[in-house]
């Protein structure tokens, strides 16, 4: 972690909010990813995004400056993101129709009655297919997979996010690496 | 999969996490060459992993972090200063209040003090 990113820490257990507001914008983005690709939809996303830094922000004293900040940050929002999850699944009736992956990144892009040229259309269907096959994976192995994948993490950081051994954050990846190759390349074969 | 060794589906694992050493990639692809259900079971890893790594990172909104912002809980600090200049007469009314009544209580203090000395005198004389 670099001396900045200390020096703001330090400001914020403090109270001060504008240094936190630094620290949000550096990792607003990739708390935003891993909400959305374990939600799968922007709009609950974004809410979970914003609740995972308020908790941040109110709980900033029991974060300890040995470990890298991201990794703290990160363990808040797969938590938020889980305990959504499993509040969901508690309120929805399993015949229900599962929320809409709409709006990945695509809309973002593309201005309103704006054309999808063919190649765009393709990578956003690829995307929805990925993105619903990652959300049918039980929730231990998709945010291992998650935290590998989307955020580029290393075994060893996705254990200490998860705060369980290396050895079981192996056995998750393959796990749902395996899941994903099933399911993904089932029918259909291979797209490229 | 049929192919009865569960020792190349670990070193397709391996290979995944770059954790293999050099002669394991080697092992590894000697055996892709000839068994091809292995060979098609680890290019639909591969691929699988690449559609992973090339989901798009969608940004948030550019009034995320002030909305954040809003939502916390006030300063304390601040809290009390805003409070002060919100309500200046009340403010001074407080400041001043607190002087009269370290006065008032000594008073009073020192009045029961003098009351027990009294007492005391009164209960000596009998």
């Amino acid at each position: 972690m670099d001396q900045k990113e200390k020096r703001l820490i330090r400001k914020v257990k403090k109270g001060d909010q504008q240094a936190f507001a630094e620290l949000v914008d550096r990792y607003k983005n990739s708390v935003f990813a891993i909400s959305l690709r374990m939600v799968g939809n922007t709009q609950e996303a974004e809410d979970l995004s914003q609740e995972t830094f308020i908790r941040a922000f109110n709980h900033i004293d029991q974060y300890d400056h040995d470990r890298k900040f991201s990794t703290w940050l990160f363990r808040i929002a797969t938590n938020i993101s889980i305990d959504f999850l499993r509040r969901r699944k508690a309120n929805v009736s399993l015949d229900a129709v599962v929320p809409g992956t709409e709006g990945l990144a695509l809309s973002t892009i593309i201005p309103d009655g704006g054309e999808l040229p063919d190649e765009m259309m393709m990578r956003k269907e690829t995307e929805e297919m990925v993105q619903l096959e990652i959300r049918k994976l039980p929730e231990k192995y998709r945010s291992a997979v998650i935290l590998k994948y989307i955020e580029d993490l290393s075994l060893k950081e996705i254990s200490e996010v998860m705060d369980i051994p290396v050895g079981t954050v192996k056995t998750r990846i393959h796990r749902g690496r395996e899941m994903l190759r099933k399911s993904i390349t089932a029918g259909g074969g291979m797209r490229e | 999969m049929n192919c009865t060794s569960k020792k190349y589906l670990a070193l397709m694992n391996k290979v995944l996490d770059h954790e293999a050493t050099k002669q394991e990639e080697q092992v590894l692809d000697q055996h892709l060459a000839l068994c091809e259900e292995c060979r098609m079971h680890f290019n639909q890893l591969k691929y699988s992993t690449n559609l992973l790594n090339q989901l798009a990172h969608p940004q948030l909104p550019v009034g995320f972090t002030k909305s954040v912002l809003e939502q916390l809980p006030l300063e304390k600090r601040h809290a009390i200063r805003e409070w002060g200049s919100r309500h200046p007469m009340l403010t001074a009314v407080a400041i001043c209040a607190v002087p009269t009544l370290v006065m008032i209580g000594a008073r009073h203090q020192n009045r029961s003090k003098n009351d027990y000395v009294l007492i005391n005198a009164s209960s000596d004389q009998s």
